[in-house]
């Protein structure tokens, strides 16, 4: 019988991917939270309306327990592509605002950029190696269908009527990417064994790099932020 | 062995012997055998040496086949087996039903009714025939009448006879129709079947059609024959053949992308798509030998005396010179379009003669009032070195002595002693300012689309060239009083009326602010004082004569040189100058067929001695082959390696060989105008900060947002009415608001309005006519609906119509203004895709693939749709 770790062994050295793991973290935030500003939505009084209190930019999210949201984690080396979902993304237009603020989705996988609010919108995609596109929705409830090309970290989405309004999309080849949450909690499932280096994207501070190694378990990788 | 020899051929005793006796049979066998290697070396050589090509064409035809082979496997493995099976099973069935006994006895039974048809048709026949004879008894026995009783019972059993004859044609006809259907049944089965199974082959099928085609192509040379091509050096008229392709075998074949060389698919397949191989061959463009056929010569590599070697890499674009020479913008030739830019910018043509830049404006400012713009001092610095004041400057370095550029300031300074500035001066008085509001203006009106300033490089990059189009102000306060800046620029004609600095239409405040913040940007170096004697007769005098040599007046307006020709030699057939014509001075060698043109080693240029070499190093620094015996006066340039490439490029393709007429672009009208056009747009540099022709909008760069810079004006011809345009030439008013940046006033002359007005419409293909944009009419209800749908689809979100305000972003233009802006027909153009024709465009598409949002309105048909929009938005501004 050949132990367990021969395996592995011979797995890691032939490629073999026999074995996958769950990459899975926490983005940690150091220092003092930037206090984001009030977005001002006066321009547009039918999105002042559907607000009771006034809504804080997305830029930067830090959670309770002193996390990041919103943080895109992917793997920026060392992983093969895997086949485009055929399960669509959704990002729509609610309440004047791109939601999701951050979201992940694989080259060719269907998206749907739909507006929920009664006023118009026009999704601006402003994309460097996917071609860009412009296009209004003044009608509740319209959809638009689409699909990326060519991986790209971020592609960002904005509103040009509301000038307030961006979403940023990280298009990568395979399904191993994820979005921190409202914990800063993060999971990549299914990561066949191998090196990679991960890589966390974040709209204002920027991307962290580290490696890691899958085995046959999980594994952890963690991030952290300091305040600038 | 020598003795063997000479027994052999008998030497010495043969002379005995007499003539009639003598044996030649040795002699004969030893020639004949050396002429039997000579014959056989002929042939080996002939086959094999010689025809490399052969060993080419065999490999790329094994490549070719590789790759189509694995493709073919690809296109198998993508055949989804199991529906192909399902549908074989299927056919082998209906194949089985075809080939059983049934379906054959059908054909049987067929034949059996078909009999039984014809029998009962023909007894039907007899019948009524039967039946006509006896009613003819039976109707004379009316007529005379007597009743014919037994003729009448017959005629009632006869008749009853045909309803049965035809009663079992029916039937029969109805049993042959059932039987019928059946074997189209089974054969229509058998044909779809057949045909679905072609249909999930075809790709692999046309691979393997193409697979038997490439195995069955012979080894042979592939030629093409250019009729009435050229001219030889005798003026007599010439074909050329191109044989390039016997070894470039895949430059049409996009599989073969990655293959090595000779068999690299073209790199550029929309190129070859206006240039038929069939029509313009390979060496039109590329040059080398045409019908060689090994690489060395072909090339020119081996044959290094062949007057047009093979052009390497971007230098290929040399050859579009050939038949656009007429042309300052190509589509497809980015790199031409800039390297002709280049030359507008550099003004190579104000020494030199070049065919094609004939009347062109001076590059250089005017120095008629130079005496009230900056100091002696500061003019002498600047003669001496205008790089150690501004390194970007274009101003070349013509490497005077202490003593020469003494003369020559001493000139120039009286020479312009009495002008007119001087009495005008000035507009007014710099009285302070604030130099943060003026900094923020300085960036923010445009002034960086032409000037740099600091540490701000981005315009300089986005350009892209060593040198910069208008001085950088980094140093201005060293060189320019504030009071002179403040009147420069409320008004730059009134100290030139010829500059080609524009008028940013700043009030006196703002300018203000901006000469404070000018006032910043102190002098970097510490001239010394250098005084010297202006008036001096003989200085003044010699200064002239160093003025006129260097040709100073080529590129400066200078009260009394206003009638100088130029000074340096005719380029128009450069291209062509020998090698051997070339003085590479005492400049050290480097390996002639090497790769390196030009090196510098520890700082020391070294230069290849070849064409391309010499053009370097001269470009590089015009003065590097200057000798004691042999003066250089052609100033030394501010040239990147970059500028120095295209340049050089130019310069090849300067040549007097060009293809005959019917291979040359024609010169027509529309090219005429975007000609004119193309210097006008150069000298006034719109592209500093408009996109136009796909090149430019540098200005953009320094901003954060470029949606915030200046418009794309390609399309202008096709979108503003050409009174709309004259007027905003002439003086421009705002249509987009919310820029920070300005359009400046040119003071352009009316035929340069026109001039640019026919351009705008040339790139937009159309024409100049009279046409009353006033009269367009549209009816009530199409009005109506457009109303209904410019308020469903929100346009005044961001459009303003009158007011100050919109709904939302106030981002769009107020669009009162279509009425006597745009062209109708224009709006529908714009409203289809407003990206494809603006990339970046803050306007979005509202009809994606030419789909309307609105179902519900005229059916959903979008192009009636964006009708009736344009009705409405263009007579928003009628009655204003």
């Amino acid at each position: 019988m050949i132990n367990r770790s021969t395996k592995i062994i011979f797995a890691l050295i032939f490629g073999i991917n026999v074995y996958a793991g769950d990459v899975t973290g926490k983005v940690s935030f150091t220092g003092a939270a930037p206090k984001m500003p009030k977005l001002n939505m006066n321009a547009d009084k039918s999105c002042k309306g559907m607000h009771t209190t006034r809504v804080s930019s997305e830029e930067v999210v830090i959670n309770k327990n002193n996390t990041l949201k919103n943080v895109f984690i992917y793997v920026k080396e060392g992983a093969k592509p895997t086949a485009a979902p055929t399960v669509p993304v959704t990002l729509s237009q609610k309440g004047c605002q791109y939601v999701p603020h951050i979201l992940g989705i694989q080259v060719g996988q269907p998206f749907i950029i739909k507006n929920d609010d009664p006023t118009l919108h026009n999704v601006h995609s402003l994309g460097k190696a996917n071609v860009q596109f412009n296009v209004a929705q003044p009608i509740k409830g319209m959809k638009l269908n689409k699909k990326f090309d060519k991986p790209e970290v971020m592609v960002k989405f904005k509103c040009d009527v509301h000038s307030w309004m961006n979403a940023y999309v990280g298009v990568v080849n395979n399904s191993y990417f994820a979005v921190s949450k409202d914990d800063g909690s993060f999971t990549i499932k299914g990561l066949p064994a191998g090196s990679y280096t991960l890589e966390a994207w974040h709209e204002k501070f920027g991307t962290k790099q580290i490696k890691i190694t899958v085995a046959d378990k999980s594994v952890t990788a963690n991030f952290n932020y300091a305040a600038k | 062995m020598i003795q063997k020899i000479k027994n052999f051929f008998n030497f010495g005793e043969r002379l005995k012997i007499s003539i009639e006796n003598r044996n030649y049979a040795n002699y004969y066998l030893v020639i004949s055998f050396i002429l039997f290697l000579a014959t056989a070396w002929a042939v080996i050589d002939e086959i094999i040496t010689r025809r490399p090509w052969k060993d080419y064409q065999i490999e790329y035809q094994q490549l070719l086949n590789e790759k189509l082979v694995a493709k073919y496997d690809e296109a198998i493995s993508l055949v989804d087996s199991s529906y192909i099976n399902g549908l074989q099973t299927d056919l082998s069935a209906t194949k089985n039903i075809l080939n059983s006994e049934e379906y054959q006895n059908i054909f049987d039974e067929l034949n059996d009714l078909q009999a039984e048809l014809i029998y009962a048709t023909r007894e039907w026949s007899f019948a009524r025939s039967k039946s006509d004879a006896i009613y003819y008894e039976y109707n004379k026995s009316l007529i005379e009448g007597e009743v014919n009783k037994v003729a009448e019972k017959k005629l009632r059993e006869i008749e009853k006879e045909i309803q049965n004859y035809a009663d079992s044609i029916t039937a029969v006809n109805l049993r042959i129709e059932e039987k019928n259907k059946s074997i189209s049944e089974v054969q229509n089965k058998f044909t779809s079947l057949t045909a679905e199974i072609k249909r999930a082959y075809l790709e692999a099928d046309k691979l393997k059609l193409k697979i038997s085609k490439v195995r069955a192509q012979p080894i042979e040379i592939k030629q093409i024959l250019l009729d009435d091509f050229e001219r030889t050096n005798f003026g007599e008229v010439k074909a050329r053949v191109d044989r390039c392709q016997t070894c470039h075998l895949g430059f049409n074949e996009q599989l073969m992308i990655d293959a090595p060389q000779p068999y690299t698919t073209h790199p550029l397949p929309e190129l070859l798509k206006i240039h038929k191989l069939e029509k313009y061959g390979c060496t039109t463009c590329h040059r080398g030998q045409g019908n060689a056929l090994t690489a060395g010569f072909a090339h020119g590599d081996e044959d290094h005396y062949w007057e047009t070697p093979l052009l390497k890499k971007r230098d290929v674009y040399a050859s579009c010179n050939s038949c656009h020479s007429n042309q300052n913008a190509l589509k497809e030739a980015p790199y031409f379009t800039k390297a002709k830019q280049v030359l507008l910018e550099v003004g190579c043509y104000s020494c030199h003669q070049i065919d094609g830049y004939e009347n062109m404006e001076k590059i250089g400012p005017s120095l008629l009032n130079v005496s009230s713009k900056v100091t002696p001092e500061w003019t002498y610095n600047w003669i001496l070195n205008p790089k150690s004041y501004n390194e970007h400057t274009r101003m070349p370095n013509p490497k005077f002595t202490i003593e020469e550029a003494e003369a020559v300031t001493s000139f120039i300074i009286n020479n312009s002693k009495n002008n007119s500035y001087k009495s005008a001066f000035p507009l007014g008085f710099y009285k302070g300012g604030s130099v943060e509001k003026g900094k923020i203006t300085f960036s923010q009106v445009g002034c960086k689309a032409c000037h740099v300033i600091g540490d701000d490089i981005k315009v300089r990059e986005a350009r892209g060239t060593q040198y910069d189009i208008a001085p950088e102000l980094t140093h201005v306060a060293g060189k320019l009083s504030p009071d002179f800046i403040f009147d420069w620029i409320k008004n730059p004609r009134h100290y030139n009326p010829e500059s080609k600095m524009p008028n940013l239409r700043l009030s006196d405040q703002e300018a203000r602010d901006v000469v404070a913040y000018l006032q910043t940007m102190k002098e970097n170096r510490n001239p010394e004082k250098h005084k010297f004697n202006l008036t001096d007769e003989d200085k003044i005098k010699f200064g002239e004569k160093l003025v006129k040599e260097y040709g100073c007046a080529g590129c400066h307006n200078i009260k009394g040189l206003e009638n100088e020709a130029k000074v340096s030699v005719n380029l128009s057939n450069f291209g062509r100058k020998r090698v051997e014509q070339m003085d590479f001075g005492n400049t050290p060698e480097l390996d002639k067929y090497g790769k390196v043109e030009f090196e510098l080693r520890e700082g020391k240029p070294y230069v290849q001695h070849t064409w391309e070499g010499w053009v370097y190093g001269k470009l590089y620094n015009s003065q590097l082959y200057k000798t004691e015996r042999i003066p250089q006066k052609m100033p030394v340039f501010n040239l990147g390696d970059k500028e120095i490439r295209m340049l050089r490029m130019l310069l090849m393709s300067y040549r007097n060989d060009k293809p005959m007429e019917k291979y040359q672009q024609t010169y027509d009208q529309r090219i005429k105008d975007i000609n004119i056009g193309q210097k006008l747009v150069s000298n006034y540099a719109c592209i500093s900060c408009h996109i136009l022709e796909d090149a430019g909008g540098y200005f953009s760069s320094s901003l954060e947002d470029p949606a915030m810079g200046p418009p794309i004006i390609t399309m202008t011809g096709a979108k503003v009415q050409e009174p709309w345009l004259n007027t905003f030439l002439q003086n421009p008013s705002p249509v987009r608001n919310w820029l920070k940046v300005r359009m400046p006033t040119y003071k352009l002359s009316e035929n340069e309005i026109n001039d640019l007005t026919k351009y705008f419409l040339a790139l937009s293909k159309q024409q100049l006519r009279v046409r009353n944009y006033k009269l367009f009419e549209v009816d009530k209800a199409s009005i109506v609906s457009g109303k209904k749908m410019f308020d469903m689809l929100q346009c005044l979100k961001c459009h303003i119509v009158g007011t100050a305000v919109a709904d939302a972003s106030s981002l769009g233009p107020n669009l009162e203004l279509s009425y006597s802006r745009l062209k109708p027909e224009w709006i529908v153009d714009w409203l289809k895709d407003p990206q494809a024709i603006s990339p970046g465009t803050m306007m979005p598409g509202y009809f994606p693939d030419g789909q309307s949002p609105l179902p519900d309105m005229f059916n959903g048909d979008a192009k009636k749709q964006m009708e009736v929009i344009r009705d409405h938005v263009f007579l928003l501004g009628k009655n204003k």
